[in-house]
């Protein structure tokens, strides 16, 4: 057995869970960045996984899939909009309500589909000239499905949009001081609801990539807790999409020393440790970064409060 | 199809034409399928109950399940075997319960008798004290539980609680078969969910079915082994699968996990070009590897629920431990004469063959499956040594239920020691 081997192998199944992580991530910290906690991820990337996975299965067509996920996503995170936004209701409740509503939705809609044993094609990887001929990165980065390409171009739209365009300053006001933004003319109401909606439909195609690219049938609990570790990234990546990137495949990486220690014989940890790594690892950093000098640092000074115009 | 026909058929005759006696028999007959020798005794006892009651005019069964019937093994397959059971019994009525922890078990249980329940099944190892104790609080009612060690019949637990679990060890024996005339790189993965007896004795069968078919071919076999911790694990299963493709260079994947996805990993290599073959899980899952899938271990509930509601219909009820085997359920296969396509042939069969396996080999298959099902080979007999060379079973030694049951060993081949 060749490290090199091994190494490549580790790297292929990093960029695979890395990226469906990433693209949640990139969705949430979109969506803190304007001051609203979503805590809805789980169910988003769930019923985004379903829904991609049944117009795919309907037109054969990942374009249209995909944009199903990100439209299902939408759709939902609406409804955490509307609740935390205009109703100024506990974001907390309403983002568990929503996890609760996407898991319990797909379920029940997707229920049929797993009875029946429907399946379909997974995404075929794409190779990229020249870049997929590196060692060890080739293999793994450059040979992909084009959902997981699109994550890393997210990664740079992203961090584009909230540092370089004036629509992100606003956003990113908006989350530190809603006030302050409304008095010099920012539309505080429509930013964080776009801001809410573009994340969820992120939220949803990380469902589908999740589906159409690995785990290509339907059945009940296919998120697996994803959702909640994307919420731990995002603290984690101190809310910037390029921290995101090195967090997400990060964790990833983590995912993978179960198989890998087996692999290389390796017995001295038992696998159990592996399976509750990633937990440990989300706690710690929750532990970690949640001290008051880094939170008053990174975190959108007004992430979670509810926005009332003062008259 | 005829052969639930004719068993629906058979049963209003048995139940309403035919004398006493005739029921007697004919109830001797459907117990004896469980392949549990059937005695002289139990044929009396069931004559004397039957003539002397009437049958029940309606059986109320209910279901507590550990997941939602959309999973994609286990309770998915128990629930198919509900919806058999009902389809061949016009007098059964079914209820579930779904998604019950095993903490909970009484609650689910209360619940269905409630609403009017005679007979229980829990189909979790976890819900086993949970039922134990219902059955005791209920000595009216009838209950079975599926994968544990408690019943009236193993004398741990009151009179109207069954056991019953299909066991898969002699499929994975033939799977191993398969896999030996297909490997080219002599190197298998096995991609294991518990390290418990079960798990092993299905790993370690599997080893010699393939030990077999390879030694035919000249080749050595070595077998690698990943473990999951974790009954359900789709993630965890793909990085495993993927390790051993690509850091054992294994090309046959077995695996115990809930779901389809090292089939899927396999079948991905298959359309990259790189030949790699799997197999299917509690269900037939060839739809989900068209091209990588070989063959694989699939369960019918459905026949033992028959026996078991078809007792309380009856009311001819005697505890039992059923560990459902090759042949076993099988006790109307004189009617398959008239119909070759056959869907339920047993609790326990193997899933389509694939063309790819050398017909020599498809035929050793067939002849190791008859050999089983008539009890003339057992794939573990001796002289079998663990993977330590140490001798485990003696030249010609079977191994018993018991050796079988606590399997903690890995026989000569598997190349990754047991955890700790």
């Amino acid at each position: 057995m060749d490290p090199l081997t091994i190494l490549t192998t580790m790297f292929i199944l990093m960029v695979q869970e890395g990226s469906i992580l990433l693209i949640a991530t990139l969705g949430e910290i979109f969506t803190e960045r304007s001051g609203i906690l979503n805590l809805g991820v789980e169910g988003l990337m769930c019923f985004g996984a379903l829904s991609s996975f049944v117009v795919y299965y309907l037109t054969g067509n990942w374009i249209t899939a995909t944009l199903a996920a990100a439209l299902a996503g939408l759709a939902l995170s609406l409804i955490h909009a509307f609740v935390s936004i205009t109703l100024k209701a506990n974001q907390t409740v309403s983002g568990l309500a929503i996890t609760i509503l996407g898991l319990g939705l797909s379920s029940f809609i997707g229920r049929p589909l797993a009875l029946s044993r429907v399946r379909i094609e997974p995404l075929e990887s794409v190779r990229i000239p020249v870049l997929s001929d590196l060692p060890v990165i080739g293999p793994s980065f450059f040979n992909q499905n084009p959902l997981v390409y699109l994550s890393y171009i997210m990664v740079i739209i992203l961090w584009f949009i909230l540092y370089k365009t004036g629509f992100g300053l606003n956003l990113r006001s908006v989350g530190e001081n809603p006030s302050m933004a409304d008095s010099l003319g920012i539309n505080v109401f429509l930013t964080r609801y776009i801001a809410t909606s573009v994340g969820g439909a992120l939220c949803g195609v990380s469902g589908a990539l999740l589906i159409l690219g690995y785990y290509p049938s339907w059945y009940d609990g296919i998120t697996a807790g994803r959702g909640w570790i994307a919420v731990a990234l995002v603290i984690f990546s101190s809310w910037n999409p390029l921290y995101a990137f090195f967090g997400a495949y990060f964790f990833g990486l983590v995912g993978t020393l179960n198989a890998t220690f087996q692999s290389i014989g390796f017995r001295v940890i038992p696998t159990d440790f592996f399976r509750t790594l990633p937990y440990l690892l989300t706690i710690v950093v929750l532990v970690i970064f949640s001290s008051t000098r880094f939170r008053k640092r990174k975190m959108p000074a007004s992430l979670g409060k509810p926005y009332t115009r003062e008259l | 199809m005829s052969v639930e026909k004719s068993r629906r058929s058979f049963l209003r005759d048995a139940a309403f034409a035919l004398g006493g006696v005739a029921v007697g028999a004919g109830l001797g007959y459907i117990a004896a399928g469980g392949g549990q020798a059937p005695t002289t005794q139990t044929v009396t006892k069931t004559v004397t109950q039957t003539s002397t009651q009437a049958a029940e005019k309606k059986v109320v069964a209910g279901f507590v399940y550990v997941g939602p019937v959309s999973d994609y093994g286990w309770t998915h397959a128990h629930d198919a075997g509900r919806a058999y059971a009902k389809s061949v019994c016009p007098w059964l009525e079914t209820k579930i319960v779904e998604s019950v922890e095993e903490a909970k078990v009484q609650g689910a249980i209360e619940t269905l008798i409630g609403q009017g329940c005679n007979i229980i099944f829990t189909t979790s190892f976890g819900f086993m004290e949970g039922t134990a104790e219902a059955a005791q609080k209920h000595p009216d009612l009838y209950f079975a539980h599926c994968s544990g060690y408690k019943s009236g019949a193993a004398g741990n637990a009151p009179q109207n609680l069954s056991a019953y679990f299909a066991e898969f060890y002699q499929l994975y024996y033939l799977n191993g078969l398969a896999a030996g005339a297909v490997t080219e790189t002599g190197v298998l993965g096995y991609v294991g969910a518990v390290p418990i007896p079960e798990v092993i004795r299905h790993i370690n069968a599997f080893v010699l079915g393939a030990k077999e078919a390879a030694k035919a071919r000249g080749k050595d076999i070595k077998v690698y082994v990943q473990w999951l911790n974790a009954w359900f694990d789709p993630e965890g299963a793909n990085k495993a699968a993927t390790s051993l493709v690509e850091n054992n260079n294994a090309d046959v994947l077995a695996f115990t996990e809930d779901t389809p996805t090292v089939l899927q990993v396999a079948e991905s290599y298959q359309k990259k070009g790189k030949k790699v073959w799997s197999f299917s899980h509690y269900s037939d899952m060839s739809k989900e590897g068209p091209n990588a899938h070989l063959t694989g271990q699939v369960v019918n509930w459905g026949p033992i629920y028959v026996d078991f509601v078809t007792q309380v219909y009856a009311r001819s009820w005697r505890s039992v431990d059923i560990w459902a085997r090759v042949g076993d359920y099988m006790p109307y296969k004189w009617a398959n004469l008239s119909n070759p396509k056959v869907e339920y042939d047993g609790a326990v069969y193997l899933a389509p063959l694939n063309p790819v396996i050398p017909e020599n080999v498809r035929a050793l298959i067939a002849l190791r499956w008859q050999q089983m099902k008539e009890m003339l080979f057992e794939p573990f007999t001796g002289p079998i040594k663990d993977m330590d060379g140490n001798l485990r079973l003696k030249d010609g030694e079977r191994a018993t239920h018991d050796i079988l049951w606590n399997m903690d060993w890995h026989v000569e081949g598997v190349q990754t020691p047991l955890p700790k």
